[in-house]
């Protein structure tokens, strides 16, 4: 039994909920605000309702920090940018809203609480509680995880899929179970996204508007697709590393820049032409990384016998990993991939807004500001997912 | 404005900061937001709030100059964010002069 009216929203009389989601876990900074109608359906139903609670989005704002070419985030910096844009995009959010009295109509402030890079973390969080205390509007701290995966199922109204959460700090396959989103796979070394954005610093290309973007540009016109460059595939069980194929395919790149004809795989033997251009090697990284994603996601499928797979997180808008899992859900028992475009799947303020408002309205909130201290690690099976059947 | 006192434990440079607010209900919401955080390494670094009137007073305690200035300017860096939450978004919440906190 789920009631997912047991807190009434602030004014009873509006009849719907407001929340504020505030992220920053690692380089994008979001700001959203969403409103959940008031719904008789939702409250004390056996049946379970969370996957659609009528969402409204009434702003969707994001701010990346972006850096140079072969460079990647640092937490001081990444923390400085929050802090600058922080307020700024509250007001906009605010403005974009209509909403004029925060004090009077936001229902609940949403943070994301970790996993993520401690000092971002807390310089967002650090707005959340002023924000908290100077409307005196409830604080919930949001598991980043589980903020991706409630979007996803709104967004999507997949009712209970296997979830591939991809992104740049994290990779894991997840599948729900009494009252846990429990972790059936993940990655043992590195995330898939720093796998590929670690790559695009090599190659010194853009970080904008993300490493992982420009990959895929790179990979779609590869003009030899029939012939992979030979990575190590890593699937450990329901595990995945990556750390070592990031190494390989870094030091082909490096060859390849060189010039170093004594590399067999780059450069004919005879002739010393080059074989493979950087075109080829994204599109083979891309291919052997997404074949195991897709390979330990079938497999969670069989084991909990579902026919739906939600991807989530940044990586997730990858168009190619899409179309392969569509493949592999296709093949097997004509089941559905459901994904979300870059507003839902790159970090965003709305997503932690989502998961904040159900657990608000399970009655679920910060009574005391020493629970809001941020944690670098939090792991997707530490929350205790009231809101589900 | 570091200065040596006769303190018992190791964390013996202290500073303390008297930060003024437009109102006795700011500083204290400043007091309450800088609460929470827990220092990385307790032996080597201490730090205490109080909302004293329209004042936020914050006393540090370090175990040498360095730590102190670490410690420190994180925490200014905290408090210039708060503040401009206070400043950008509270006309928005209600009035700044009501102290009912």
């Amino acid at each position: 039994m789920v009631d997912l009216n047991t807190v009434s929203p602030k004014d009873p009389a509006k009849r719907y909920y407001l929340a504020l989601g505030l992220e920053g876990s690692a380089n994008k900074l979001g700001v959203g605000i969403i409103k959940h109608p008031f719904l008789p359906e939702t409250g004390a139903a056996a049946k379970d309702n969370s996957h659609d609670c009528h969402v409204e989005i009434l702003a969707n704002i994001r701010d990346t920090y972006v850096t140079p070419p072969g460079e990647g985030f640092l937490p001081r910096d990444t923390a400085r940018h929050h802090r600058n844009w922080c307020v700024r995009l509250i007001k906009r959010a605010l403005l974009e809203a209509g909403v004029r009295d925060a004090c009077a109509e936001l229902d609940v402030i949403c943070f994301t609480r970790g996993p993520g890079m401690g000092a971002p973390l807390h310089s967002v969080a650090l707005v959340a509680r002023t924000c908290s205390l100077m409307w005196q509007v409830p604080l919930v701290g949001v598991n980043h995880c589980v903020g991706h995966i409630e979007m996803g199922r709104e967004i999507t109204k997949a009712k209970n899929p296997v979830v591939l959460y991809v992104s740049g700090g994290n990779t894991q396959v997840i599948a729900y179970s009494d009252h846990r989103y429990r972790i059936f796979g993940e990655t043992l070394d590195v995330a898939v996204g720093n796998c590929l954005d670690r790559f695009a610093r090599t190659l010194k290309i853009p970080n904008a508007p993300s490493p992982g973007y420009n990959i895929e540009q790179l990979a779609s016109q590869c003009k030899n697709k029939e012939t992979l460059v030979e990575l190590p595939y890593t699937v450990k069980g329901m595990d995945l590393s990556m750390s070592g194929i990031l190494a390989y395919i870094d030091s082909l790149a490096k060859d390849l820049f060189r010039g170093n004809k004594a590399n067999k795989v780059l450069f004919d033997k005879k002739t010393g032409n080059t074989k493979v251009t950087v075109e080829d090697l994204c599109y083979s990284l891309q291919e052997n990384l997404f074949a195991m994603l897709v390979e330990i996601t079938e497999r969670a499928m069989a084991h909990v016998n579902a026919d739906q797979v939600l991807i989530v997180g940044g990586v997730g808008s990858n168009a190619r990993l899409q179309e392969m899992m569509a493949l592999m859900c296709h093949d097997r028992a004509r089941g559905r991939v459901h994904a979300t475009d870059e507003r839902f799947c790159i970090d965003n303020g709305v997503m932690i807004a989502q998961a904040g408002l159900l657990q608000y309205r399970m009655g679920n909130y910060v009574k005391d500001l020493s629970e809001t201290v941020v944690t670098q690690k939090f792991r997707t099976d530490e929350v205790y997912v009231s809101w589900r059947n | 404005m570091t200065t040596k006192t006769a303190r018992p434990a190791a964390l013996d440079h202290t500073l303390t900061l008297n930060v003024p607010f437009e109102t006795p209900r700011q500083a204290l919401i400043a007091s309450q937001v800088l609460q929470p955080d827990p220092i990385l390494k307790p032996q080597d670094f201490a730090v205490s709030y109080a909302a004293q009137g329209p004042c936020l007073e914050a006393r540090f305690c370090g175990r040498d100059a360095r730590v102190l200035r670490v410690g420190v300017s994180s925490v200014i860096d905290s408090l210039k964010t708060i503040i401009e939450s206070l400043d950008e978004l509270d006309q928005t919440g209600p009035s700044s002069t009501e102290a009912s906190m």
